[in-house]
């Protein structure tokens, strides 16, 4: 349901929406349900002349079933909810998928630096490409983004990847993502982190494999490029047995 | 009729300065209402800086050539609270604003500057800044008085580390780059910031 409002753009995407409508569906079944009663009774047993109202003290099995049948089917509910949550919590934050490229997050007081691993794919070399307020990323691509607040807490929101982490000064907090949708979209700080915090919004903006690879090429100083000549003969070399 | 315009332009010049003020509320919480600045959250005085120097300088932030820098994390949080600014007429309102207000002595909080060998380092600073500390607008040089010491340092540190004044299009602040360099080491610093102090007593 939450696709139609706000589109997917990561592999998790999808679980938290169904973990959304899990509890939307429920809560709304058990919601109708009980207003459909209770309209029901107030029609049923609406004042009639000459009819006196009861006092009822719920004492007997017969009157306590009425409660505890339901809470026990609510109960089963939550047991679903909890089952599902479970297993969506595990997907999204405890399980580290291994991740092909890694980015780092850095969050201050009022903006957000990102620190992208280059052409050789490894953080704190030469060729890091870092930018303000925008983080460029591949399609396709598993992530793991670590996270680091210089000042105070801030909060690691992107709602199209449907990802929300806590950064806390002086811890690096690791998590993954796998955006699969090309676009520009938002990224927000979802922690109030002082008076500057409504305005530090920043992008995200995940390109196609080629557009990725010409993006680094354009941004990596000539003298840091790989040797593009070798990498050719090498991937042509691999091929050759497929093609002969 | 020359009464009317004459009376017609205080009006307005007067509605730039309501202006100006209003929207001064969002620099209040770091600058203060005096413009005397907080250590607490980075913000340096700046009651009473050239009018052209503050609108020169909100316009760097907007632009990300000042406070650009990912290593500029002081300069990063001013950058958002200028892109507030939406237009050049409210820049010039607030900075005509900022200009009026009157500065402050600042208390010292630096220690181990040597404030005589400051005046000889000061020499270099002179021609720009001017030997009172007041600036020249001329020279793009903003006053150096009734600012705190811990700005002038952070600063210097940045014009020498490249934080400030390196990026291509912060041409005035290009110009500041190589003086700061002249500043060999952390005491240099020290001792030219501990004599501009004096400058404002």
């Amino acid at each position: 349901m939450l696709e139609y409002f706000l589109p997917r753009a990561s592999s998790f995407a999808g679980s938290i929406d169904h973990l959304f409508d899990l509890i939307t569906y429920l809560v709304m079944f058990w919601f109708l349900l009980t207003f459909a009663f209770f309209l029901y009774v107030v029609f049923r047993f609406r004042a009639k002349p000459g009819q006196k109202a009861q006092y009822i003290t719920g004492e007997t099995h017969k009157q306590k079933q009425a409660i505890e049948i339901p809470h026990y089917l609510i109960l089963v509910c939550d047991l679903a909810i909890l089952f599902y949550t479970f297993k969506v919590w595990h997907e999204v934050k405890i399980d580290m998928p291994e991740y092909d490229e890694q980015v780092r997050v850095i969050s201050q007081q009022w903006a957000w630096t990102f620190e992208h691993a280059g052409a050789d794919g490894v953080l704190d070399t030469e060729d890091d490409i870092v930018l303000i307020n925008e983080m460029v990323l591949k399609k396709d691509t598993q992530y793991q983004y670590e996270l680091q607040a210089l000042d105070v807490m801030h909060s690691f929101s992107i709602p199209v990847f449907r990802l929300k982490q806590d950064s806390v000064p002086g811890r690096k907090i690791f998590g993954h993502f796998k955006p699969i949708l090309e676009g520009e979209w938002d990224i927000q700080c979802a922690e109030m982190c002082g008076y500057g915090h409504g305005f530090m919004p920043a992008r995200v903006i995940i390109k196609s494999a080629e557009e990725y690879d010409a993006w680094i090429a354009e941004n990596t100083p000539a003298h840091l490029k790989q040797d593009t000549a070798y990498a050719t003969t090498e991937s042509e070399s691999k091929e050759a047995p497929n093609n002969g | 009729m020359v009464g009317f315009l004459a009376s017609l332009g205080s009006a307005v010049s007067h509605a730039n300065d309501e202006r100006g003020k209003q929207l001064y509320a969002n620099c209040v919480a770091c600058h203060q209402a005096d413009g005397s600045g907080l250590k607490l959250l980075n913000a340096p005085a700046i009651a009473g800086l050239s009018e052209k120097y503050v609108a020169a300088q909100i316009a760097k932030f907007k632009a990300g050539h000042r406070g650009g820098d990912p290593r500029d994390t002081s300069g990063l949080q001013m950058r958002p609270m200028a892109s507030l600014l939406a237009s050049e007429a409210d820049i010039a309102a607030v900075s005509k604003y900022v200009a009026s207000l009157e500065p402050k002595p600042i208390a010292a909080t630096l220690e181990g500057g040597n404030a005589e060998r400051g005046k000889a380092l000061y020499a270099t600073c002179q021609a720009c800044h001017g030997a009172d500390g007041a600036g020249n607008d001329l020279l793009n040089a903003p006053s150096l008085l009734n600012q705190h010491d811990w700005y002038h340092v952070a600063q210097l540190q940045k014009f020498k580390d490249g934080v400030r004044g390196s990026n291509p299009q912060d041409t005035t602040g290009a110009q500041m780059r190589p003086m700061a360099m002249m500043l060999t080491d952390e005491q240099a610093v020290k001792d030219v910031v501990a004599y501009i102090q004096t400058l404002s007593n």
